[in-house]
């Protein structure tokens, strides 16, 4: 029985038997340097031992929380399987990055390596849009770029999209397309300051805890201020991206979604 | 007492510095404006920022802020503390802009906070490759900026530029491949429309440079080798082929004098370190300082500290540029506390040696000829049995910056008297492996050694002062107009002193290394201290 399956629903006391019992038997060290577990059934169990070990820092789908980094979008410390695979093995000296349950076998690190490839897969996929048209449409009549920055053009008030294709699929492109409002990042959310004098600052909330908040204005300028000393303030958690539906043809709609699907990482 | 007189004066006239009217509050108005050149040139007008590496690019490391002064300064008291999510210890000096504090972590990372809160704005993560070579940690100390963008180094030997408004990455180049053993940690200097940066490796067999990239494209405008080909006479200061492996490399932050449109950077040692058989002669231009054209990046002068280092006690110390009045005489000049354990003044405009005396415990020169080159003392060369030779490995001084104040002009620095046994071995260069030739190894316990901040009058030479600090410090010194001196000890103090005296102010324990220098900038005419101590950044100001 995997000793993965366990580690939810037995008693601390009989687990702690079970690794003294098991550990000499589980291979810890590395063997290989190429991950053996690379189906679609190894990625979707690596999923689930992702979400059970580090969904709590990383988040349950990878992309960033209050401790670990986003894991969609490359990996800061490794660039080949073998150093992704050390690093949820052993974790990252001197950061608060662990190593994953010393239980773990070798087997489900690597599936875990699969998931995490899978968070940033550059493989080609057929789409129906054409790139080079859909680039046109960003830089021209979708007047993407007036919020939205790839490789350091455009505007800061729409998110980053220079690598967006490595972490977000052509669905998911679709429906931030259509449905901007369905699924908005906080970073995205709009906040509504009054002050004390009564006039109002508004603009993208790039930052709030219990005392203060961060925003970005229209003219993309930065405020912070702090609660105590504001008549007000309002969240508002929709986008302030419109809707390409009904303002692009659904070709062209196309088009835009294999262009920013084309927005990836360079491989060195 | 004069001090207190001239400070009094300062403090009346304090408010219009700022920059802001004095009923400004949080939120008042926005934050952040792009940072021109000419506001670059000029920033010891808007002391209310810190708008570089070293606050202004003569490099004073010295804030015209006096809100804080030596009479009030036991009323500091800590306001924010921004806890770095790696625990490598921060080399970090923050860069601030009109309220927004731009702080640089390991391993190549930047956030952009409110500097009246600590709290974030915006975070840019550096994606790494997982073979990097590293001699000494994953260090980065700071950002520069330009209009709206910033400049930093990666440890993968890149330079990228981020917006500073959003934290998004404008470009990227890559400056030397990082599996040669090539690496970056220092602060860009921006100089005009360009960037000029360095590069390290130097425990790696690498050959050394100083960079202009242009800072709207990335190009790179020029480059000076600080180990020069074999087309130039000085590569005959190498035996044989020892020049392609000789380290000199670049890596920290230099100055500029626009007036002279010069550059000035210091060099790293000669590889390999301690072995010097393999590359006899001067090895220039290793532990030198640089003297650049910026325009076209031709080198005008050099200085070279200590020709054919085998200490490893590279020149790579933060020059700092002033204006003094020596025998009468108007000079420009440039001070410089070497690794070496000699301080030093140059006129910057002709490189001519001026000063030249110890300012820490030295037992390897009788002194400095009429040039200032050293005259060695015989038998202090590693050897396979070790000898024991003062400074140690870590030198007199280090990479840490010292402060100049041209109200006291005085030059501040982190003295450490120390000594080591230094040993030789036989190393094949392997590109990408470490290149050394040697060790150090102390003959004492550490405790035995002590450092001293040490106040020197850069006209002679002469010690003004001394303050002892128990164990010891590797940190920077910030000196500002309230005749104040900041730093921090290896033990987790940080500290302030009379700029005059020496005589100790203030002092809190912050509870890990400190190894950064302070700064210091306003918001809303309010005076904040900053420095980094461990992984954590530490920001005081006065009791409301």
């Amino acid at each position: 029985m995997p000793i993965r399956s366990l580690t939810a629903t037995v008693a601390p006391v009989f687990l702690a038997a079970v690794y003294l019992t098991t550990a000499p038997a589980v291979p810890h060290a590395q063997e290989t340097t190429e991950n053996p577990f690379t189906t679609n059934l190894d990625v979707r169990m690596g999923q689930r031992v992702f979400r059970q070990q580090c969904g709590r820092c990383h988040g349950r789908d990878g992309a960033g929380g209050e401790l670990g980094p986003d894991l969609t979008n490359g990996f800061q410390n490794a660039s080949t399987d073998a150093g992704l695979f050390s690093i949820v093995r052993e974790g990252l000296p001197n950061t608060q990055m662990i190593g994953i349950n010393r239980s773990a076998t070798d087997q489900s690190v690597w599936m875990v390596v699969s998931y995490l490839n899978s968070l940033n897969d550059t493989a080609d996929v057929d789409l129906p849009g054409d790139a080079a048209a859909g680039m046109q449409i960003f830089n021209g009549k979708g007047n993407c770029t007036n919020c939205h920055m790839v490789s350091g053009e455009g505007g800061r008030r729409g998110p980053e999209l220079t690598r967006v294709g490595n972490r977000r699929d052509p669905d998911e492109l679709l429906s931030a397309l259509m449905t901007p409002d369905e699924d908005v990042a906080p970073r995205w959310w709009t906040v509504r300051v009054t002050r004390e004098d009564g006039s109002i600052i508004e603009g993208l909330r790039m930052n709030e805890d219990t005392f203060t908040l961060r925003l970005m204005d229209e003219q993309e300028d930065l405020w912070s201020f702090s609660k105590g000393r504001i008549r007000s303030y309002e969240r508002i958690e929709t986008s302030i991206m419109p809707s390409v539906d009904g303002v692009l043809t659904a070709g062209e709609v196309d088009d835009l979604v294999a262009y920013l699907f084309s927005l990836r990482r360079e491989e060195s | 007492m004069k001090p207190f007189v001239i400070a009094i004066a300062l403090l009346v006239g304090a408010h219009p510095v700022f920059g802001q009217p004095a009923e400004s509050q949080p939120g008042a108005a926005p934050s952040f404006s792009p940072v021109t050149w000419e506001r670059l040139l000029n920033a010891a007008d808007e002391p209310h920022n810190w708008l570089m590496y070293s606050g202004t690019l003569d490099s004073q490391h010295f804030s015209r802020l006096d809100q804080v002064h030596n009479r009030n300064v036991s009323e500091l008291e800590l306001k924010w503390a921004y806890q770095i999510p790696q625990l490598d210890r921060a080399e970090t000096v923050p860069v601030v802009v009109d309220g927004v504090m731009f702080i640089t972590e390991a391993p190549s990372n930047v956030v952009a906070v409110d500097a009246a809160t600590g709290r974030l704005y915006w975070r840019y993560n550096h994606p790494l490759p997982d073979d990097l070579r590293i001699c000494c940690g994953r260090n980065n100390r700071g950002v520069a900026i330009l209009g709206e963008t910033l400049f930093m180094s990666t440890l993968d030997a890149k330079l990228v530029a981020i917006d500073a408004r959003s934290g998004n990455l404008v470009w990227e180049r890559t400056v030397a491949d990082y599996r040669s053993g090539y690496s970056k940690t220092a602060a860009p200097l921006v100089v005009k429309d360009e960037v000029v940066t360095g590069i390290a490796g130097g425990e790696f067999g690498i050959k050394g440079f100083i960079d202009s990239y242009n800072a709207e494209t990335g190009e790179l405008e020029w480059r000076v080798d600080t180990i020069p080909g074999p087309d130039h006479p000085d590569n005959q200061t190498w035996a044989g082929d020892s020049w392609r492996t000789g380290g000199s490399a670049s890596w920290i932050t230099g100055a500029y004098d626009p007036d002279l449109d010069l550059v000035y950077w210091g060099t790293g040692n000669p590889g390999p370190d301690w072995n010097g058989d393999v590359r006899m002669g001067d090895n220039l231009y290793s532990d030198s300082a640089m003297a650049m054209k910026h325009e076209t990046g031709g080198l005008e002068w050099y200085f070279q500290f200590t020709p054919h280092d085998v200490h490893d006690w590279d020149a790579i110390q933060v020059p700092i540029l002033a204006d003094l009045t020596m025998d009468g005489q108007e000079r420009k000049v440039m001070m410089w506390a070497n690794r070496n354990a000699f301080f030093y003044t140059f006129d910057r405009e002709t490189g001519e040696f001026l000063v030249g005396e110890p300012f820490a415990k030295q037992s390897w020169a009788e002194g400095l000829d009429s040039n200032g080159r050293p005259i060695r003392i015989p038998d202090t060369f590693p050897t396979p049995e070790g000898t024991l030779v003062a400074p140690p490995v870590g030198g007199g001084t280090n990479w840490f910056s010292p402060a100049y104040s041209p109200r006291t002009e005085l030059f501040y620095v982190q003295a450490f008297d120390g000594e080591a046994i230094y040993f030789k071995r036989d190393e094949e260069y392997v590109e990408g492996d470490r290149y050394t030739g040697g060790g150090q190894q102390y003959n004492l316990p550490m405790d035995k050694y002590q450092s001293f901040i040490r106040a020197i009058d850069p006209k002679t030479g002469n010690l003004r002062w001394e303050y002892e600090i128990q164990p010891r410090s590797t940190a920077g010194i910030m000196a500002t107009a309230g005749d104040l001196v900041f730093s921090g000890s290896v033990d987790g103090y940080f500290f302030a002193l009379d700029a005059v005296s020496g005589q100790e102010l203030w002092h809190m324990n912050v509870g890990r290394l400190v190894h950064s220098a302070p700064m210091s900038y306003a918001v809303d005419g309010k005076q904040y201290i900053t420095i980094a101590a461990g992984n954590v950044v530490y920001t005081f100001g006065l009791r409301d």
